[in-house]
């Protein structure tokens, strides 16, 4: 209840100051002479690029020394887009090591907005396990760290506000994903003071859109979108199929923009990280990142246009 | 308890497999030429196998018992342990299996000596060599009939799908109990749904 308490007071204040000055609102920072859209984390007004790199899987490469160069490389072209939040997780294998690898070889320790999990069921355990994921990224300390999966979360959680108050990570955060227990985390985001959330939401599957984001935006919780392309499921079936001409009015190139515009264009979603091992998609993920965003009338007609082609 | 099995039950299979496809073929090209040159002395095990089933001396069964375990440790270990488990978190545990399935082999096998073909049975016999054949010789190859670099092959004694299935076929073609067969048609599960997810 204390937090309650002390949640409401604060959060109301800033929510106060973020609707007088506009800050809710997409803006831009510079990414060398390109204009790369932020969105604020409402907690703190701190402002970041609406598209992260997602880890899961695609940096999962072991010891190979080729793979773990391509890693680098492709982190390379989302630094040099603008990007800055990229998220891993204990339950991704090698991905911590090898986003170390890459934040060492491109010198960017210091830049990058890193974001981690604990994911262990065993709550004694989690210091240990944070302290070994912050080895592996070679930084000096988490800027947000989720419970993966609502894992243990009442006792992982203690341990990351203590960890904040002790200046350890700046944000704590909470995770699921493919709309897995929405109820336990809809409990979890009305009682305790969660800088972020992080779960799973696309043109198709927008469920999220019922009641975790309005939660979000009524209780100043930033969102991180995870599996916004369903995998590479979404982005396999828009294959072949054309954009419709009124997209480039969005800036939108192609579907992978095209889907992750229509993500991060929703008011509530501070960013969405899609995953992948390839420069060239990081890239035209990146390209969503820049340009305007389609407003409320635009957003149903990209939803219209993609639920009769599929 | 319970509540553990609810939470793993919100699951799905492909979140357990977070590795990708060339990743993995990747990890036995790299095994491969990491071991070099002990893919000859896996070809040696396999000559020696048809030869101990042709000749049938009397401690054939000891030496294949004793093959199959050497195989079962050192995939447990270089392959599953060393190199499967930096990419898939529960590689330890199929490890463990593998270590546990090369135990038995070794009392059943090598210290009890209880491998005795199915003499009788020759059409069992005659099938289980074929197979034999197909799992020892020609199973490397299907790296290169998939498109795949030749140097990402699996063998036995080296790999664990071959090994697993070589077994099995030694474990068909002899007196044994069923309890034999629970570990490898459990890799086999495992190894078939990895692959399908991946």
């Amino acid at each position: 209840m204390k937090y309650k308490n002390n949640w409401s007071r604060r959060r109301f204040l800033q929510s106060l100051a973020l609707g007088i000055t506009g800050l809710a609102s997409p803006s831009f920072i510079y990414a060398g002479s390109q204009k790369v859209l932020t969105k604020p984390i409402p907690s703190s007004n701190e402002r970041i690029p609406v598209i992260g790199l997602g880890s899961s899987r695609t940096f999962n490469v072991g010891n190979d020394p080729l793979a773990l160069d391509n890693v680098a490389e492709v982190m390379s072209h989302f630094f040099n887009a603008g990007g800055k939040l990229i998220d891993s997780s204990p339950m991704y294998g090698s991905s911590q090591p090898a986003i170390g690898y890459g934040l060492k070889k491109l010198a960017k320790t210091k830049e990058v907005f890193s974001a981690d999990k604990v994911w262990t069921w065993d709550t004694g355990r989690g210091p240990a396990q944070m302290e070994q994921s912050r080895k592996y990224w070679q930084v000096d300390s988490f800027d947000l760290m989720q419970v993966h999966n609502l894992v243990a979360w009442q006792e992982h959680l203690k341990t990351l506000y203590r960890m904040k108050q002790q200046g350890k990570i700046r944000y704590v955060g909470i995770s699921t994903s493919h709309g897995r227990r929405h109820d336990e985390l809809e409990e979890i985001m009305k009682t305790q003071p969660l800088d972020f959330i992080q779960c799973s939401y696309n043109i198709l599957d927008r469920e999220a859109e019922q009641r975790l984001l309005p939660l979000a935006k009524q209780r100043g919780i930033a969102v991180i979108i995870n599996r916004p392309f369903q995998r590479g499921d979404l982005i396999d079936e828009l294959e072949g199929k054309p954009l419709p001409a009124w997209a480039k009015t969005i800036g939108c190139d192609t579907w992978p923009q095209f889907l992750l515009k229509f993500i991060v264009s929703h008011p509530t979603v501070t960013c969405a990280i899609p995953a992948t091992s390839q420069v060239e998609h990081v890239k035209e993920n990146m390209n969503a990142c820049v340009g305007h965003l389609p407003d409320q009338a635009m957003r149903k007609r990209m939803i219209n246009y993609v639920e009769n082609i599929i | 308890m319970r509540e553990l099995m609810d939470k793993l039950a919100s699951y799905s299979l492909s979140d357990f497999i977070l590795f990708s496809e060339p990743v993995y073929y990747r990890l036995f090209e790299l095994y491969n030429l990491a071991i070099w040159p002990l893919q000859l002395l896996a070809i040696f095990f396999a000559f020696l196998m048809f030869v101990m089933l042709w000749k049938k001396p009397v401690w054939a069964g000891r030496l294949i018992a004793g093959i199959l375990v050497v195989s079962w440790v050192w995939v447990a270990w270089a392959f599953l342990h060393e190199r499967f488990y930096q990419v898939h978190v529960v590689a330890n545990w199929y490890a463990f299996g593998f270590l546990l399935q090369a135990v038995l082999l070794t009392w059943y096998g090598v210290i009890k000596n209880q491998f005795i073909l199915l003499e009788e049975n020759k059409s069992r016999i005659s099938i289980g060599l074929k197979l034999l054949f197909i799992f020892l010789i020609l199973y490397p190859f299907i790296t290169v009939l998939t498109g795949r670099s030749w140097l990402q092959f699996e063998m036995f004694a080296l790999a664990p799908d071959p090994t697993v299935l070589v077994t099995l076929v030694i474990l068909w073609i002899s007196k044994v109990t069923p309890v034999f067969y629970i570990i490898p048609i459990a890799w086999l599960l495992i190894s078939g749904v990895t692959l399908m997810v991946m």
